[in-house]
């Protein structure tokens, strides 16, 4: 599949985020951006298109009763949204629990244990998710609600760093200026440091969403539900249609909520940065 | 919670299980350390033959990109259908995830040389493949060995997950505790797994830390 039009070029930054990369500190967007023409939704539509053809496509084509059973409209649409469930429960966990954490552990008295949170970051990132997951099965049991404890424990540490990193990146010139004009710390956080952050702290719930999605499709290992399931379904009745559809949807959801990250970031970026 | 009859410590387990495990770490970093040389030949190839050109660069950067969007499972069970089952899905999908952050940096480590001294380089005499050799490339060095190292991270983790596919490395051990789930020794195999990977993880990270300050050029280190 090649890559959609994504409008006019860019810097591209060294620490540009990848979708699954937080070692580098995230700054920069990783696409370019697109402005607001009617480039940026070609996109979304060519992968609703794929979408939509590659069901046309398998739901025409000669099945037998396993496909037939694992690959109905509302079969495919029920784990389809079963995906989105975990990807947005648990990314709206990740970020409730990172971004307070993050603001707290750069305030000035807390400065000190910055080094070590990001150590300890770093070294719980390089943890395989899979691994992670299936831990978390052996000690909680199966299920929904151990995938979401498993995908937050997964997706919260490159969150975290992502808040601290883009507080700490914020010039202290502005914050002493913030200071000097007499604003309380709670004011210069919430109208010089947070504004300042915000484009940061998008890219970092891009980042997030994206992770998760990819993260959730492991959660058919444990009964968890999601899109994976059709990939596990047909490695272990070695069915490819089955094994297909749900590589490509995952791939088209991924795709697609990545877009959605990224028209957010850009939508939500405080003007004037 | 767990019932830990029938379970050894982990220690135990891993003094069990010693050769078997050593032997799958050593898959598991071989794996990694091939497909991700493989990457960095790739990926400064593709590097060297976009960065002058901001379109080109914007549609390697961008298809690098969606590939790497596409989550690992996915990748790993569409290539299932052409490449079968065991290592070569895993090699070639560890290979294409670890391509982005190296076109990537490379792109961005060459198109950040100053010009100034690319002239400075043409104007004392150099030919064009002399000055790719000997001014631009040591020049973007330590941005693209830094694409190598998050390109090596990915990979760990990736890695782990290609056991579902039947490849190499510390994943079958992941994969034999899920399968066990419940059962003697479920949490200790998935612990050694883990374990071993994030190790696994750290040891190469230091070597990348050491090679950046062995090959960084004396004049632009910091």
């Amino acid at each position: 599949m090649s890559a959609p039009p994504r409008g006019t070029a860019a810097g591209i930054d060294p620490a540009a985020p990848g979708a699954e990369d937080a070692v580098i500190p995230p700054t920069v967007a990783l696409h370019a951006p697109t402005g607001r023409s009617w480039r940026a939704f070609l996109e979304p539509l060519a992968v609703l298109l794929i979408g939509a053809a590659w069901m046309l496509y398998v739901e025409n084509s000669d099945l037998d009763s396993i496909e037939e059973r694992s690959l109905k409209p509302d079969y495919v649409w029920q784990k389809t949204w079963e995906h989105i469930e975990l990807t947005v429960v648990s990314t709206v966990v990740v970020l409730a629990i990172a971004i307070p954490l993050g603001i707290l552990l750069s305030r000035v008295w807390a400065r000190p244990a910055t080094p070590f949170v990001l150590a300890v970051a770093n070294i719980g990132q390089s943890a395989p998710a899979i691994g992670v997951v299936v831990l978390l099965a052996v000690i909680f049991g199966i299920g929904f609600w151990t995938t979401v404890v498993a995908l937050v424990a997964y997706g919260v540490l490159p969150a975290l760093r992502n808040t601290m990193v883009g507080l700490q990146q914020v010039d202290p010139t502005l914050i002493d200026a913030g200071r000097g004009i007499g604003m309380s710390p709670a004011m210069v956080l919430a109208r010089v440091e947070l504004p300042l952050a915000t484009p940061v702290i998008l890219a970092g719930i891009r980042t997030t969403l994206v992770l998760m999605v990819g993260t959730a499709s492991i959660a058919s290992f444990i009964s968890g539900g999601g899109l994976g399931d059709l990939i596990t379904t047909g490695v272990s009745t070695q069915r490819n249609p089955v094994l297909l559809t749900g590589c490509v949807l995952i791939a088209l959801l991924a795709l697609l909520i990545d877009w959605l990250g990224g028209m957010a970031t850009r939508l939500l970026a405080p003007k004037g940065l | 919670m767990i019932s830990l009859e029938g379970t050894v410590s982990f220690w135990e387990y891993l003094g069990s299980r010693r050769e078997r495990l050593w032997f799958e770490t050593w898959q598991h970093a071989s794996m990694v350390f091939q497909t991700v040389l493989a990457a960095l030949v790739i990926g400064v190839l593709v590097g060297l033959l976009v960065y002058r050109s901001e379109r080109l660069s914007a549609l390697a950067t961008s298809t690098a990109g969606v590939i790497f969007t596409v989550p690992s499972l996915a990748l790993l069970g569409l290539l299932i259908t052409p490449l079968g089952l065991g290592v070569a899905p895993s090699v070639v999908a560890l290979t294409l995830y670890s391509l982005l952050p190296i076109v990537r940096n490379t792109v961005v480590g060459l198109s950040g040389v100053d010009r100034t001294l690319v002239d400075a380089a043409r104007g004392i005499g150099m030919t064009r493949t002399a000055i790719l050799l000997r001014v631009e490339l040591p020049l973007a060095w330590p941005v693209i060995l830094t694409g190598v190292r998050v390109s090596t991270q990915l990979a760990m983790g990736i890695g782990a997950i290609a056991a579902y596919v039947s490849g190499p490395g510390l994943g079958e051990q992941i994969f034999s505790g899920l399968a066990r789930l419940g059962g003697a020794n479920a949490i200790n195999m998935t612990l050694a797994g883990t374990l071993g990977i994030v190790l696994l993880a750290l040891i190469f990270d230091g070597c990348f830390v050491l090679i950046g300050r062995l090959t960084t050029p004396r004049g632009i280190r910091v």
